[in-house]
């Protein structure tokens, strides 16, 4: 073993007389403005960069000759050229960039992990950019990703084509990372969307379909990467205010306050950094009163960010602490629950019995990790984190709390052995615990390792791999779940770097039953929930072939991709009777690995710029078919929370230093919800019109957002109220 | 721009949203009415419920697995008078009655009858000693079905139907 490692290290790492030098530069448009976040890369290689706010990039250990140097950013035409580098120097290039509002993003962190070569991945990528994340002028991180077609927020649980629907909480079939760590709650598995303030966030990527061949459980239906922001060259500082209201409700008889509901915010950053070390402190507070009765929220946070770099090694350690203190609407209130005024249902309302129902929620999160370019062919990359949360739910009945830790350990080896193959390799261990009043106290230990590699032949990119994962709870037996991944992509117009391709992978997912859904313990729905310990995980075999055209016309771009999904031992809750000592039956709830289901459909996106460089537009559809089975059962139905038709508009117009814009999102009524007969199971199709302005002059923008203008009423899951229209303006001062 | 901003204004318009549902509303699928309660509050109720019977229940358990809703809501009982509607599939009824729950858990079993007490049901309008039937249409709601909710007449399940030992 010694002397494989041996000889792999011989024939990748460079000897020390191997002639390198210093590519560093600016990246800038044809205005001669600096462009931020632009990737730069040595083609074959694995040296990167990404460039500063001040459109400065700089790439060491680059080999001598001639260097094949690649240039991209969102929003802009690739740059493709070849320099002249001798052995020992340093060379200045200046990239300039053409606007191309067509254009693909260039591949970033998520695609991390596979091997690839600068170009899209083979498998549905979406990018929220810096500037989506600035333009809608945001308040929290998921309202960035809920405006991705094919993805729906469901109450803070995110649905990518219809993997996740709602499982109360207890779970999601969606993997988070922050900057590639993954993120998701050590003892329910859900994700914390204000563990950063929205602030911190520079970009997002959305990787449609099973990840688990990379990233392991709870990448069952998809990832969400969330990038921080850097910390830049010299000394900078932003502040950002925010401010405004909620609607009233549009019919009076639903009128529960006299005054208006306000929302406000305030986050301050600042950094500092040079060639070598740089660090970035921030913190930000957030008081909403929320558009519902008892629906208060207050929010503080504080993040640090640090970085050290040296001719090949960058460090990056990074942290972030929010306490929440948030009032619960548990669920709207039916007749006889509250001041009904004569009506059915009271949707802004909620039942008198719940009155100062409250969660005291913390959570924080320390990660390092640190990458080295031992040559140009060959990197590695390691990773430590800790996050912890907190939470009490305080209720009238009887208060609930729980403690859960996530610890995890990571290697990964990047490998170019020669122009025409890429190859990524790692380890990975996880260590979660819970301690809890109606989850108890235990742990779960998972063990992975992986191995991608992507082969060029001609025009065409092949990638494979798998990723076999060991789980154990409470030190027990361990349970192995092998997840294989193909993929491959065709160029269909070779004409243009930025052509056509078809792409077409299919990949195994598997989702491990996170602690809370094993082991809980409480009161639902008026019945006992029970524990139910030997959980299987959920697994699901997912194919996708989708196309994205060339620009047609010079104005437009289609990407359309079909979807297919065929899932095994869901985990559903259901209704049991069970019979006690004393022969008394019970009905009780369970979660259970009962359920079979298909989850096909199409995604479809168009984008035009039918004036460039002033009107660009998006349009963005998703077909969803589920069929759900239960096990021991013919019948079918559909899956619950998944709305066959999901349309997403998007316009912006840009004139001088003002713009407009607007988004429409709609959603149609899902044909079922879990526990159908034991809720309220009114429900209506979704209707979101969003409209925002903004002015940008030297370091200051304004926006203003508007969401929900028509003040639609709905709800996405039983007896919850989403959220009504809210205006704010946010003022950004950035130095 | 500005035809994408109609045809959302379109597309939001047609979809109408939740609205406000008085009882006895005309979209209503199922029945409503008014109760007038009477008598002394025990101090163990939970709530008042109206459960329909498309047939007349025979056993406890035919008592609790054939009542619609399932889970029924509550209706106000601190008031002399409260409107109440129920949801229903279209059906014929033959018993439409008031249920008195006391303080606990239902376990959607036989069992739950210890919990429960008739409190009042709708009379046959002609011969008030009787259950009256009401029939629900795939339409706007019957309404007027109204009835005397006695809380010192609360009677338990073995009045009506028979129950085997538990």
């Amino acid at each position: 073993m010694h002397r494989t490692v041996a000889a792999l290290l011989l024939i990748l790492a460079p000897s020390q007389a191997d002639a390198q030098g210093i590519v560093r530069g600016t990246v800038r448009d044809k205005d001669g403005s600096p462009i931020a976040s632009a990737s730069v890369s040595v083609r074959g290689t694995t040296l990167a960069a990404r460039t500063d706010p001040a459109g400065r990039f700089r790439i060491t250990l680059v080999p001598a000759g001639r260097v094949h140097l690649y240039a991209a950013a969102i929003g802009h035409a690739v740059a493709d050229t070849v320099i002249s580098l001798t052995g020992g120097d340093s060379t200045i290039v200046d990239l300039v960039l053409a606007a191309e509002p067509l254009a693909l993003p260039p591949v970033d962190v998520i695609s991390s992990r596979v091997p690839h070569f600068g170009e899209r991945p083979s498998t549905s990528v979406a990018d929220v950019t810096t500037q989506d994340i600035d333009r809608r002028a945001l308040n929290t991180v998921d309202e960035a990703i809920e405006h991705v077609s094919g993805v729906q927020m469901i109450n803070g649980q995110t649905n990518i084509r219809g993997s996740t629907g709602y499982v109360q909480g207890l779970n999601s079939r969606v993997l988070m990372t922050v900057d590639g760590i993954p993120m998701n709650q050590g003892d329910r598995g859900g994700i914390n969307w204000d563990l950063l303030g929205v602030d911190e966030i520079e970009s997002a990527q959305v990787l449609k379909g099973a990840g688990s061949s990379l990233y392991g459980s709870a990448a069952f239906g998809g990832v969400i990467n969330v990038t921080t922001r850097d910390v830049p060259n010299g000394l900078h500082t932003r502040l950002r205010l925010s401010g405004g209201g909620y609607g009233n409700p549009p019919h009076d008889i639903w009128r529960f306050r006299d005054q208006q509901g306000v929302i406000g915010s305030g986050d301050l950053a600042a950094s500092y950094g040079d060639d070598v070390i740089g660090g970035r402190i921030s913190g930000g507070y957030r008081h909403s009163d929320g558009y519902r009765e008892q629906d208060q929220e207050d929010h503080l946070h504080f993040a640090a960010k640090a970085r050290w770099n040296t001719a090949n090694t960058r460090v990056d350690v990074s942290g972030a602490w929010a306490d929440d203190r948030y009032d619960v609407p548990l669920a709207w209130c039916n007749r006889g629950e509250c001041a009904d005024s004569g009506q059915v249902y009271q949707p802004f309302r909620m039942d008198t019995s719940e009155y100062g129902a409250r969660t005291d929620s913390k959570k924080s999160y320390v990660a390092a990790q640190a990458r080295t370019t031992l040559s140009p062919r060959f990197a590695w990359s390691a990773r430590g984190s800790w996050f912890h949360t907190d939470f009490t739910d305080v209720r009238h009945t009887m208060s609930e709390y729980g403690i859960g830790n996530r610890f995890g350990l990571a290697g990964q080896i990047e490998a170019r052995p020669d122009s025409t193959r890429a190859v990524v390799v790692g380890l990975e261990g996880t260590f979660s615990d819970v301690t809890s009043d109606i989850f108890g106290k235990h742990s779960q230990s998972e063990f992975a390792a992986y191995g991608q590699s992507e082969q060029r032949a001609g025009a065409l990119r092949v990638s494979g791999g798998a990723r076999v994962d060991f789980l154990a709870v409470d030190g027990g037996s361990l349970t192995a779940v092998v997840s294989p991944r193909i993929g491959l992509t065709i160029p269909t117009d070779t004409r243009a770097r930025d052509g056509g391709m078809l792409r077409a992978s299919v990949g195994r997912g598997f989702r491990a039953p996170s602690m809370a859904e094993r082991f809980v313990h409480t009161f639902a729905l008026g019945f006992e929930v029970i524990p139910n310990p030997t959980l299987r995980p959920e697994t699901a075999w997912s194919f996708e072939i989708g196309h994205t055209s060339a620009p047609l016309f010079h104005k437009l771009r289609l990407d359309a991709a079909l979807f297919w999904t065929e899932a095994r031992e869901l985990i559903e809750p259901q209704i049991i009777q069970v019979v006690d000592s004393t022969g008394t039956p019970h009905i009780e709830i369970q979660l259970q690995n009962v359920v079979r289901a298909r989850i096909a459909g199409i995604d479809a996106n168009v984008i035009a710029a039918p004036i460039p460089g002033h009107l660009t537009t998006t349009l963005g559809y998703t077909y969803l078919s589920t069929r759900r089975q239960l096990a021991g059962d013919t019948t079918t139905g559909p899956l619950a929370f998944r709305p066959p038709h999901q349309l997403t508009l998007s316009a912006d117009y840009a004139f001088g230093v003002a713009s407009v814009g607007a988004d429409f999102r709609f959603a149609s009524r899902p044909e079922s919800i879990e526990l159908e007969a034991f809720v309220d199971s009114r429900r209506v199709p979704v209707n979101v019109l969003d409209l925002r302005a903004s002015w940008t002059r030297g370091p200051v923008e304004l926006r203003l957002l508007a969401t929900n203008v028509l003040n639609y009423v709905y709800n996405l899951v039983p007896e919850t109220l989403a959220p009504v229209r809210t205006v704010t303006v946010t003022a950004v001062w950035s130095h | 721009m500005r035809k994408i901003v109609l045809l959302a204004l379109v597309i939001a318009g047609c979809g109408g949203g939740l609205q406000p549902e008085p009882i006895c509303a005309p979209s209503l699928v199922g029945l409503c009415g008014t109760l007038r309660f009477q008598g002394a509050i025990p101090d163990s109720t939970d709530n008042v419920f109206i459960a329909a019977y498309a047939t007349v229940p025979q056993t406890c358990n035919d008592l609790i697995a054939n009542r619609r809703p399932l889970i029924p809501g509550s209706v106000p009982y601190t008031d002399s008078v409260a409107d109440y509607s129920v949801e229903l599939a279209p059906d014929t009824y033959h018993w439409v009655v008031a249920v008195w729950k006391k303080l606990g858990s239902l376990t959607l079993t036989p069992a739950d009858t210890a919990l429960l007490r008739v409190a009042g049901y709708y009379r046959d309008p002609a011969d008030t000693t009787q259950r009256g039937a009401v029939t629900v249409p795939n339409g706007p709601a019957p309404g007027d079905i109204n009835f005397v909710v006695d809380f010192d007449n609360l009677r338990p399940a073995t009045d009506f139907v028979t129950c085997t030992a538990q």
